[in-house]
């Protein structure tokens, strides 16, 4: 046993070392920062303001298309304000709720008072989408043909330009042409050029503008009141969600229940992730010390039963660690989301305690006694796997091989994941749980949906005596595979060392 | 005289190969032993089982009086044939590391660790991972590693395979304290010089059985002495010689006597001088342990199968 330790702690120490190690620790973190942080980081910088021109054959449409880019870009920054200001609040204030129409001066004469000393002043973002003139030379006052074709021609080159009415070089994302619809009661045909296919945005809202305005005057010009067609238009039937296994009072259905039913999910990927990064290390170790045959020095000293447990638990720890960073991490980021949002909350009257759900479900539920559990025996069950794989091969390459068919076994839980969720127990998810190396996975995935007591202890007795049968057959494989050198031994062979032949 | 080592008729099959087939040999305490043999003639099998790491197929093991080195692991050193460290450790952590597996405590060994790479010139390199040492260092530390906890009995597998001279020297020399300080060092090798330099006894094995165990002396023995000559006299009185074995001309009045085994190439002057034949020319050649070896292993080594 003391070898063992000793073993485990030399295997953890050196892990603990590796980059590939911190690299796992900060990774989660990383991604969920990343995860949170960027993607507004991209909203608020990342896209460029949209030059582009535009074509109006209407006589009308313009100035309606302008309005309405105008009535969104007051909203952006409205909202961009809003946030300024919320996160620079005396203590104790809240941010008062603006009405109508977004006026930067008048909002900051009502929120000025209101707000800490030495805030800075705000910057308003830059527009998204800027009407700008023609490129020199064009003129779009011609024959549409010829219009569309100089247009086209700036367009696909990228060239900038200083427009008559800018003073900055700009370049055109778009040229929008709007035309008469074919017959008079038709709805105007825009013609929308560009080279970026996939930023939709500026046609969709271009596109509602003109829809909208012709619906508009389309009721006027047949005498039905606008008002009631938009009173109409907005009505929605009621639903009410509610589910039957809640207490009575409490069954309707809020951001909790589905948290509930999604959450299991991110923690199957994440016992998914681990268990996977552990036995890569686990077979890294071994093929370490029979590729330059430290291994015979070691059974000199210790038996392959140490060793083997050495690695197993010493590892094992590597992965705890890893895991347990992880899910302190998320714990972090939910207390400190969930105090920020509840702040915000308060200031805005809105409710948005997602983090909040989450903290209160990872506390309630069966979520992380589940984790540590399903960890645990997963981690035992595919590491004994694993450790028979290195000890017959001799270098990183052989044993690629077999973690080829490994990782596609592993393939399944992940893919069950995306579908489990919506029938947790279900004939599938049912089926799954009872294969011993998908069961930590899928009654994972399981395990808020209430599943049913005989697959929960039944499922977890065969994995159980699963992980003493690989132990043993694996150990058996280990003792005798990890002494020999040359080829990797054959399916055959390894099935005449469990039977200890 | 008690043995360190003792195997009476053992046995190792890899399915139909016989890797060792029926040794016995008993290594004296204190003693610095010798097993040597061509490529593949299963020395490093022989050595694996005297330590436990491979079960014999038949046959028993004695090892420091207990019937397998596993219950004396403490007791024992071994450096494998194949040599290799972990790569991201540092030198010193790799030594203590493995005195630790001995059953050293961690704070002992780690001191002896240090000292043992003062002491051998590599003090400097404690702390520098073993993948930055050179071929050379990286095989001293590992010697330093299998002898760390002060061992009673050494095996060292191949130890001079890959060293330069100087680092043979300095190996020779590590050796020969141990056997000062009482130890028993098993070597196996098939470098003859080194074996004949360090060993008092050997053990000659190909094909995976024994063809010779003693002393160097008996060793060199096997050898029948050789004796050149050169005269223009008839040697016809000295052909019937009871100690000559045979009598071959080299041409130019050049002669080579072989003589019997344990013959003194004095008694070959004595009958030249009583026979009246004039010499301008007499040299006796000692045999070595390398003619010895060729000598029993020839013939079997050039018709083995290697594996």
């Amino acid at each position: 046993m003391r070898n063992a330790i000793l073993i485990a702690w030399r295997e953890f120490a050196e892990n603990a070392k590796t980059r590939g190690f911190w690299f796992g620790i900060l990774l989660f973190p990383m991604i969920w920062i990343i995860g949170a942080q960027v993607p507004a980081f991209l909203a608020k910088k990342g896209t460029p303001t949209r030059n582009f021109v535009l074509v109006d054959r209407t006589g009308r449409m313009g100035s309606v298309v302008e309005a309405a880019l105008e009535r969104d870009e007051q909203r952006r920054q409205g909202e961009a304000f809003r946030e300024w200001a919320s996160a620079r609040m005396l203590a104790g204030r809240s941010l008062p709720a603006f009405k109508g129409e977004f006026d930067l001066g008048r909002a900051l004469g009502e929120v000025r008072p209101l707000l800490r000393t030495n805030v800075g002043n705000f910057e308003a973002p830059s527009p998204r989408f800027r009407r700008v003139g023609p490129p020199p030379g064009v003129s779009i006052e011609g024959d549409l043909n010829a219009v569309e074709g100089e247009l086209r021609g700036w367009l696909r080159e990228g060239r900038s330009y200083v427009p008559a009415d800018g003073r900055a070089p700009v370049s055109l994302f778009a040229a929008v042409l709007i035309l008469e619809g074919k017959t008079s009661n038709a709805a105007p045909v825009l013609r929308f050029w560009s080279e970026n296919q996939a930023d939709t945005a500026l046609r969709e809202k271009i596109e509602n503008a003109l829809s909208t305005d012709f619906r508009l005057r389309e009721y006027v010009r047949l005498g039905i009141d606008s008002k009631v067609v938009s009173r109409v238009e907005n009505a929605r039937a009621e639903v009410v969600n509610l589910s039957p296994r809640k207490a009575a009072g409490e069954e309707r259905v809020g951001i909790a229940d589905l948290l509930r039913q999604w959450a299991p999910s991110a923690f199957v990927y994440l016992l998914w992730v681990a268990v996977f990064s552990i036995a890569q290390m686990l077979l890294n170790s071994v093929i370490e010390e029979k590729s330059n045959r430290i291994i015979e020095v070691l059974l000199s000293s210790v038996t392959p039963v140490e060793l083997m447990a050495g690695k197993l638990l010493g590892i094992g720890a590597v992965g705890l660690v890893m895991v347990g960073s992880w899910i302190g991490t998320l714990f972090l980021v939910g207390f400190w989301m969930a105090g920020s949002a509840s702040a915000a909350g308060a200031a805005t009257g809105g409710a948005s305690g997602l983090p909040m759900e989450l903290m209160t479900l990872l506390g309630d539920s069966w979520i992380l006694p589940a984790f540590a559990l399903y960890f645990l025996l997963g981690y035992v069950l595919y590491s004994a796997v694993i450790l028979a794989i290195g000890s017959t091969c001799n270098t990183i390459k052989e044993a690629q091989n077999y973690m080829g068919v490994i990782v596609l076994l592993m393939m399944v839980p992940l893919v069950a994941m995306t579908f489990i969720p919506r029938d947790p127990n279900g004939p599938i998810a049912t089926f799954l749980s009872w294969i011993p190396p998908y069961t930590p996975f899928v009654m994972m995935n399981r395990v808020t949906a209430g599943p049913p007591m005989r697959d929960v202890l039944g499922t977890l007795v065969l994995l159980v005596a699963c992980d003493v049968l690989a132990i043993w057959t694996c150990g058996r494989i280990f003792r005798s595979a990890v002494m020999r050198t040359g080829q990797p031994a054959s399916m055959a062979q390894m099935w005449r060392w469990v039977r200890g032949l | 005289m008690s043995h360190a080592v003792e195997l009476e008729s053992v046995s190792k099959r890899y399915g139909d190969f016989r890797a060792v087939d029926g040794l016995s040999l008993s290594v004296p305490e204190g003693c610095i032993y010798g097993v040597l043999g061509p490529n593949g003639a299963g020395k490093t099998t022989t050595l694996r089982m005297i330590l436990g790491v491979v079960e014999p197929t038949s046959g028993r093991v004695s090892v420091l009086g207990q019937g397998s080195a596993m219950s004396v692991r403490e007791r024992v050193g071994y450096l494998p044939e194949e040599k290799g460290l972990y790569r991201k450790m540092k030198a010193s952590a790799v030594i203590a590391y493995f005195a630790t597996l001995k059953g050293m405590s961690r704070r002992h060994a780690e001191l002896r660790a240090h000292e043992l790479l003062d002491r051998h010139g590599l003090g400097l390199f404690a702390g520098v991972k073993t993948e930055a040492l050179s071929k050379g260092m990286g095989q001293k530390v590992q010697v330093l590693a299998s002898i760390a906890h002060d061992p009673e009995l050494v095996i060292l597998d191949e130890p001079f395979s890959g060293l330069d001279p100087v680092n043979q020297g300095v190996l020779e020399e590590i050796v020969r304290d141990l056997k000062v300080r009482g130890r028993t060092v098993l070597l196996s090798t098939h470098v003859m010089a080194h074996a004949e330099r360090l060993c008092d006894r050997v053990v000659i094995i190909s094909g995976g059985r024994s063809l010779f165990d003693g002393t160097l002396e008996e060793a060199r023995r096997v050898v029948p002495a050789k004796v050149r000559i050169r005269t223009t006299d008839s040697l016809e009185a000295l052909q019937d010689l009871p100690l000559l074995r045979e009598l071959r001309s080299l041409g130019d009045g050049r002669w080579e006597f072989e003589l019997e085994e344990g013959a003194d190439p004095q008694a070959v002057l004595e009958a030249c001088f009583a026979n009246h034949v004039r010499l301008s020319h007499f040299s006796a050649t000692e045999a070595t342990l390398h003619d010895a070896f060729v000598r029993m292993v020839g013939p079997a080594a050039r018709e083995a199968s290697y594996r």
